[in-house]
């Protein structure tokens, strides 16, 4: 004010000449005291409204913060979700852990008996037969399934982690948001503002109402994300899939073209002669009353001339490959494993991102998703 | 040639030019720098428009005295504009600069080759119109009646060019917002305690408010139409009031550096 009238003469010497005092006089008069006037009123209102007011609602309270409380609030909240994905990933990954491994044990114990089975003297002349009949791959896939996955109950142990994912998941949510509620709660309520009955107009943060939200956003993305495990994204959960996948290893490939091989070498004509034989044995089963007299004779001597050069492979073939086939089907389910593992924590990660995204737009609203500008005329985005 | 004749005829505009350059500095400077000149600035502002206005509303009071009464009748000087007209004037125009000034504050670089290409036309305007005038109104009275016939268009013109800017530059996306949200976002909050800082935030809250309410309207959202009147009504009526305020401040300036000659030429002679 002082500088203002200060400098006042300057631009009046500047604007008139002697003279002009007649015709600045009043303009003087008049701007002087309404500004005096308008100072006034400004001061008047501004001593009347006090500075604003913030509303929270948090763990079930309706809490009065002045701004600089409020701008505290909000860095605690930053702060507070900030590592909300780590606490909500160390809850939840040992969790995940202990279901995972108890679901996947009846299959690691499966392997041995599936593997005794393989290299069985039955299981090896099965094989055979299928190589020599046609689809191996498919059968042995379907053995695979009925015989390991099958019996271990994984699908089941799967189906059920799967429902019982996202309610884990929303009861851990829930528990983290209300520890983060009542921590803010406790610590913002012996710092409220006395705000006057009546006064309506405050900028209001519903956080419990926001946190509510962001559960419902974390929960239906991981739904999604679980959906996706279960349906064609990893095909993890379907035990068929699984069964493919651990017929896919690379001892069980080899073993397989060991057979292969053995088909090769054994020609066309032997493979037709097994065939009748072979749907001969089938017909009758060796248990049954005219098992060998069913059997041809050249039948019966090309499997005895088989079983007499190729049962020594067989047996160096189980003893050099069964330790590497079984380490190779549990690796695999121990990769299996840990990709469901991996799946499920970033369910468990998108979950916590919701909650944190949606706690970060509601403590600074400016950052709406939402064009800068608006132009009415010479839009150039149409 | 052509350049020797501009010479003069541009430093005769210096008073019309050092008013220009105070209002665009003004408007330009920094926070402290406004607020100390706020005063001296409002008061030049003021009496510049106030010459205007005072001017014209002169001019048409003997126009009116002139037809109803005797020559020698006293009511010619009672009636010819005293104490209540300069007051009324002053008032008027005080608040007329503020509102000039605030906006003036508000605006945009890019809207003042508008403001600047506006006072240069008013000065061509009007050597073409005293041109015109020379041979139908009396000698004595050619500046005044030119400046009053000068202001309604060249305002007007004006205006329209200020709303069409503000249609064309980019302003904050309002739609979907409600009033109270948009205030909330988009008004300047830490702008110091000051007068002018008030009236500059008051400035804006209209500023955005028109926005919002046009913004609105435009894509068709469900606004009762007085909130569309509204937001229309507000960009001319801030865009008009603006650029009459602009003008009448120009021609003002011309009016003070004329009248005093004329004013000592009428006491000369009243004073036998």
């Amino acid at each position: 004010m002082t500088a203002s009238r200060a400098s006042l003469p300057d631009s009046r010497e500047r604007r008139c000449l002697p003279g002009g005092w007649r015709r600045w006089m009043p303009t003087l008069l008049v701007v002087a005291p309404l500004l005096l006037l308008l100072e006034g009123g400004h001061r008047w209102l501004e001593s009347r409204s006090q500075a604003p007011l913030f509303r929270v609602i948090v763990a079930g309270e309706s809490l009065t913060l002045d701004a600089e409380t409020h701008a505290a609030f909000s860095r605690d909240l930053a702060a507070l979700t900030d590592d909300a994905r780590g606490r909500l990933a160390a809850r939840m990954t040992p969790w995940v852990e202990a279901r995972l491994a108890a679901a996947f044990a009846p299959l690691e114990a499966a392997v041995p008996g599936y593997l005794d089975w393989y290299f069985s003297a039955t299981g090896s002349y099965t094989r055979l037969g299928v190589a020599l009949v046609g689809d191996l791959d498919g059968w042995l896939d379907e053995q695979l399934h009925s015989r390991l996955v099958e019996p271990s109950g994984i699908e089941a142990a799967l189906a059920e982690l799967q429902a019982d994912y996202p309610r884990r998941l929303a009861r851990e949510q829930q528990r983290l948001t209300d520890a983060l509620a009542t921590t803010l709660q406790a610590r913002y309520a012996p710092r409220q503002a006395d705000a006057e009955e009546g006064d309506g107009a405050l900028a209001a943060l519903d956080l419990d109402g926001v946190l509510q939200r962001s559960l419902h956003d974390g929960l239906d993305r991981s739904r999604w994300n679980v959906a996706a495990v279960g349906g064609g994204g990893a095909g993890l959960l379907a035990g068929r899939a699984m069964a493919a996948r651990l017929g896919s290893t690379t001892a069980v490939q080899g073993s397989r073209m060991v057979v292969r091989s053995l088909t090769a070498r054994l020609g066309a004509g032997t493979a037709r002669a097994l065939l009748g034989g072979g749907a001969a044995a089938a017909a009758s089963a060796p248990t049954g009353p005219g098992a060998l007299v069913a059997g041809t004779v050249t039948t019966a001597a090309t499997l005895a001339g088989i079983a007499g050069s190729e049962f020594a492979l067989l047996k160096a073939q189980k003893a050099l490959q069964r330790p590497a086939m079984q380490a190779q089907l549990q690796e695999e389910l121990a990769r299996t494993r840990a990709a469901m593992a991996l799946t499920l924590e970033a369910s468990t990660a998108g979950a916590a991102r919701a909650l944190e995204e949606r706690l970060a737009r509601a403590a600074s609203p400016e950052e709406v998703q939402t064009p800068e500008t608006y132009r009415i005329l010479g839009r150039r985005d149409e | 040639m052509a350049k020797r004749s501009m010479l003069p005829r541009l430093s005769r505009h210096w008073p019309l030019a050092l008013v220009l350059l105070m209002l665009l500095l003004w408007s330009l400077a920094g926070r402290g720098l406004a607020d100390a000149l706020f005063l001296p600035v409002w008061v030049v502002a003021t009496q510049l428009i106030v010459a205007g206005s005072l001017e014209a509303a002169r001019l048409q009071r003997r126009a009116w005295l002139d037809q109803y009464l005797f020559d020698d009748s006293p009511w010619h000087r009672w009636l010819r504009g005293g104490l209540v007209m300069v007051l009324r004037h002053q008032l008027v125009g005080a608040l007329l600069a503020l509102v000039l000034l605030v906006k003036l504050r508000l605006l945009p670089l890019v809207a003042w080759p508008l403001l600047l290409a506006g006072a240069a036309g008013l000065v061509l305007a009007r050597q073409w119109m005293r041109r015109r005038l020379a041979r139908h109104v009396i000698g004595e009275r050619l500046p005044a009646v030119t400046r009053r016939l000068l202001v309604p268009p060249v305002a007007g013109l004006l205006a329209l060019v200020l709303v069409v800017a503000a249609f064309w530059l980019p302003q904050p996306w309002l739609v979907g917002l409600g009033w109270e949200e948009a205030i909330a976002d988009h008004l300047p909050g830490d702008e110091g305690g000051s007068l002018l800082a008030f009236f500059e935030r008051l400035a804006a809250s209209a500023e955005v408010t028109q926005y919002w309410a046009m913004q609105n309207a435009m894509e068709r959202l469900l606004l009762g139409p007085l909130m569309t009147l509204l937001g229309w009504l507000l960009l001319l009526l801030t865009q008009g009031v603006v650029a009459w305020a602009y003008v009448r401040l120009l021609v003002g300036v011309d009016a003070l550096r004329r009248e005093r000659p004329a004013v000592t030429r009428r006491h000369r002679e009243e004073s036998p």
